[in-house]
C-alpha cells in the first residue's frame, strides 16, 4: 500500500512540477532583458495544445521514429521513481534499483532520442545526434564518479539509502564537508550538461546551426513533440531533485509525522527546487554558449570536481569527519 | 574550525585546477586574484585566532600585506603589462586542456601517497590540508611548464609561491614574520623585473611566446 502511494505521489509531483521549472527560468531571463516574457505556466499551455493535435510522420521514417517519444517519456518517468522527492514517503523496504540503473535508464531514453534524430535522414537531426552523443559520453563518467562517491560516503548504492544517510548526518542546512561541497559543484555542472542549458546548448534557439537538443526533435510535431518536451522537462527535474535531496537534505528538521509532516516536507522540497532553478537561471544569464570544441574542457572540469571529491573522501581517512 | 580550513584548502586546490583549465591571459589574472583572496581569508582567520589565543599580531599583518600585494597590486601590474605588449589570440598551452587537467589530478594522487608515506608528522596537522596545499605547489610548477607565453610563466611562479605560503600556514601557523616579509619583497622584485622582461621580449621578438626565443636573432 505504501508502495502504491509512493509511486502515485512521485509521478504526480514530477508531472505537475516539471514544466514549471522551464517557465521560471524563462521568466527570470526575460526579466533581466527587460521583457515581460511568456507567463510562468506557458509550457503547460503548450503541452496541452500539442497533446490534442495529430502528429505528422515522415514517410521515409521507420518504427523507431514513432516509438522514440513514448520510450523517452517513459524512461524519464521510470527514472523519476528512483529519486524520492521526500524521504518521509519512502516505503520501509528497499526501492529496487541503484544509481547505476538510474543512469542507464536515462541513457536508454537518450539513445532512442539520438536514433530518432538519425532516423528521418535530415541533416539537422544527424548533426544534433552526433553532438548529443559527444556531450553525453563526456558527461557520463563524471555523473557516475559523482554518484559513486556519494555512495561510498553513504555506504549504499541505492539513491534513497544515500539520501537517508546524508539526512542523518546533516545537522546544518548545507553539509560543511569538502567532499560534499565538491560533489555539489560537480552535480550542478552535470545538470547544465545533461539538460541542454546555456553553456552547452541554448534551449531557446530554433533552426540554428548551434542547436543540439532542438536539432534532434526538429522533425517531431503534435503529440510526439509534446512527449519529447515533457520527457526532457521531467529529466531536468529529476536531476534537480537528486541535487537538492542528496546534498541539501531537509527532512531532519521536520519532527512531525503523518500527513502533516509529509506536506511540510513537500513544501520545503518545492522551495529548494525553486532556489536551484533560480541558480541555474542566473548561471544561464551570466554565461555565453561555449564553442562545441570547448565542451570537453567543461566536462573535464566537472569530472575533476567529482574525482577530487572521491580523493578528499580518502584523505579524510575513509570516514565521515565531524560536521560543523 | 579545522573543517573550515579543510574546506578552504579544497577551494584553493580547486582554484588552481580552474587556473589550469583557463585559456586566456585575462582569466589567468582573474583566477589568480581569487586564489590570493582565498589565501588571504585563511591568513585572516588564522591571524584572528592567534591574536585571541597567543597575542601574536604578525599573521594578521601578513594577511593585510597579502591583500594589498597579491589581490590588488600584482594582478593590476600584470594586467597593465599584458595590455602594454602586442598580443594575439593563439594557443597558449602545450597539450589540450583535458589532458593537462588530468595530469594535475595525477599529481594530487602522487602527493597523497607521498605525504601519507612520511612518518612523524604531528597529529595536529590535518593530512587533507597538507595534501591540498602541497598539490598547489606542484600544479603551479606544472602550470609554468605547460604555458608558452611569458605572463603565464609569471602566474605559474606566483601560484607556486601561493602554494608554499599556504603550506606553511597550515603546517606551522605561519613562518616567522621576518621570513614572510623577505619572501614578499623577493616576490615583488621578481614580478616587477619579469614584467620589464616581458616588455623587452615583446620589443625584441614582436611576441611574448617563449618558443620564439629558440630562434637566433642578430
Amino acid at each position: 500500500m505504501t508502495y502504491i502511494i509512493y509511486i502515485i505521489v512521485q509521478i504526480m509531483i514530477m508531472l505537475l512540477l516539471a514544466p514549471l521549472i522551464n517557465g521560471i527560468i524563462k521568466k527570470i531571463k526575460a526579466f533581466t532583458q527587460k521583457r515581460t516574457g511568456p507567463p510562468i505556466l506557458q509550457m503547460y499551455y503548450d503541452l496541452f495544445k500539442l497533446i490534442r493535435k495529430n502528429s505528422v510522420v515522415s514517410e521515409a521514417s521507420s518504427w523507431i521514429y514513432k516509438a522514440a517519444p513514448y520510450i523517452v517519456f517513459s524512461t524519464s518517468l521510470t527514472a523519476a521513481l528512483l529519486v524520492p522527492v521526500t524521504i518521509k514517503l519512502v516505503p520501509s523496504f528497499n526501492i529496487s534499483g541503484d544509481f547505476v540503473i538510474f543512469v542507464s535508464i536515462l541513457a536508454l531514453g537518450r539513445f532512442f532520442m539520438m536514433a530518432a534524430g538519425l532516423d528521418t535522414g535530415s541533416t539537422f537531426g544527424g548533426m544534433g545526434s552526433s553532438r548529443e552523443a559527444m556531450i553525453s559520453s563526456l558527461a557520463e563518467p563524471s555523473i557516475l564518479v559523482c554518484l559513486f562517491t556519494a555512495g561510498l560516503i553513504a555506504g549504499s548504492t541505492s539513491l534513497d539509502q544515500m539520501m537517508m544517510f546524508m539526512q542523518a548526518k546533516g545537522q546544518g542546512i548545507i553539509l560543511m564537508n569538502p567532499a560534499i561541497i565538491l560533489l555539489f559543484l560537480a552535480l550542478l555542472t552535470i545538470i547544465i550538461m545533461e539538460t541542454a542549458r546555456i553553456p552547452i546548448d541554448d534551449p531557446s534557439t530554433h533552426l540554428e546551426l548551434t542547436m543540439v537538443h532542438e536539432a534532434m526533435i526538429l522533425e517531431y510535431s503534435g503529440r510526439h513533440l509534446a512527449l519529447m518536451e515533457y520527457g526532457a522537462a521531467i529529466k531536468q527535474l529529476i536531476f534537480i531533485t537528486l541535487l537538492v535531496n542528496l546534498l541539501l537534505p531537509h527532512d531532519q528538521f521536520i519532527g512531525a509525522a503523518g500527513l502533516g509532516g509529509i506536506l511540510i516536507s513537500l513544501l520545503i522540497y518545492f522551495l529548494k527546487v525553486i532556489v536551484i532553478t533560480v541558480v541555474i537561471a542566473l548561471i544561464e544569464i551570466n554565461t555565453v554558449k561555449l564553442r562545441l570544441f570547448s565542451i570537453p574542457n567543461l566536462a573535464a572540469l566537472s569530472f575533476i570536481l567529482s574525482f577530487l571529491a572521491f580523493l578528499q573522501y580518502f584523505l579524510l581517512g575513509g570516514g565521515y569527519v565531524q560536521l560543523i | 574550525m579545522s573543517s573550515l580550513f579543510d574546506i578552504l584548502s579544497v577551494m584553493i586546490l580547486l582554484s588552481s585546477f580552474v587556473l589550469m583549465a583557463n585559456k586566456r591571459i585575462k582569466s589567468y589574472i582573474k583566477t589568480f586574484r581569487i586564489q590570493s583572496l582565498l589565501i588571504a581569508i585563511v591568513a585572516g582567520i588564522l591571524g584572528i585566532q592567534l591574536i585571541i589565543n597567543e597575542g601574536r599580531v604578525d599573521v594578521l599583518i601578513v594577511c593585510i600585506i597579502i591583500v594589498l600585494l597579491k589581490v590588488i597590486y600584482i594582478p593590476n601590474l600584470l594586467r597593465r603589462t599584458y595590455l602594454g605588449v602586442e598580443h594575439r589570440v593563439e594557443k597558449d598551452f602545450i597539450w589540450n586542456i583535458p589532458i593537462l587537467v588530468l595530469i594535475c589530478c595525477g599529481l594530487v594522487v602522487f602527493i597523497y601517497f607521498s605525504i601519507t608515506a612520511i612518518e612523524g608528522i604531528s597529529e595536529d596537522i590535518s593530512t587533507i590540508q597538507l595534501v591540498n596545499s602541497v598539490s598547489v605547489v606542484l600544479i603551479g610548477l606544472f602550470f609554468m611548464i605547460s604555458r608558452k607565453k611569458a605572463i603565464g610563466l609569471i602566474i605559474g611562479f606566483l601560484e607556486l609561491e601561493n602554494g608554499i605560503f599556504v603550506t606553511a600556514m597550515f603546517a606551522t601557523d605561519g613562518m616567522p614574520f621576518i621570513v614572510d616579509l623577505g619572501i614578499f619583497i623577493d616576490m615583488l622584485t621578481a614580478v616587477m623585473i619579469m614584467g620589464v622582461m616581458v616588455f623587452r621580449i615583446s620589443d625584441k621578438f614582436d611576441t611574448i611566446n617563449i618558443d620564439e626565443l629558440n630562434k637566433l636573432k642578430g
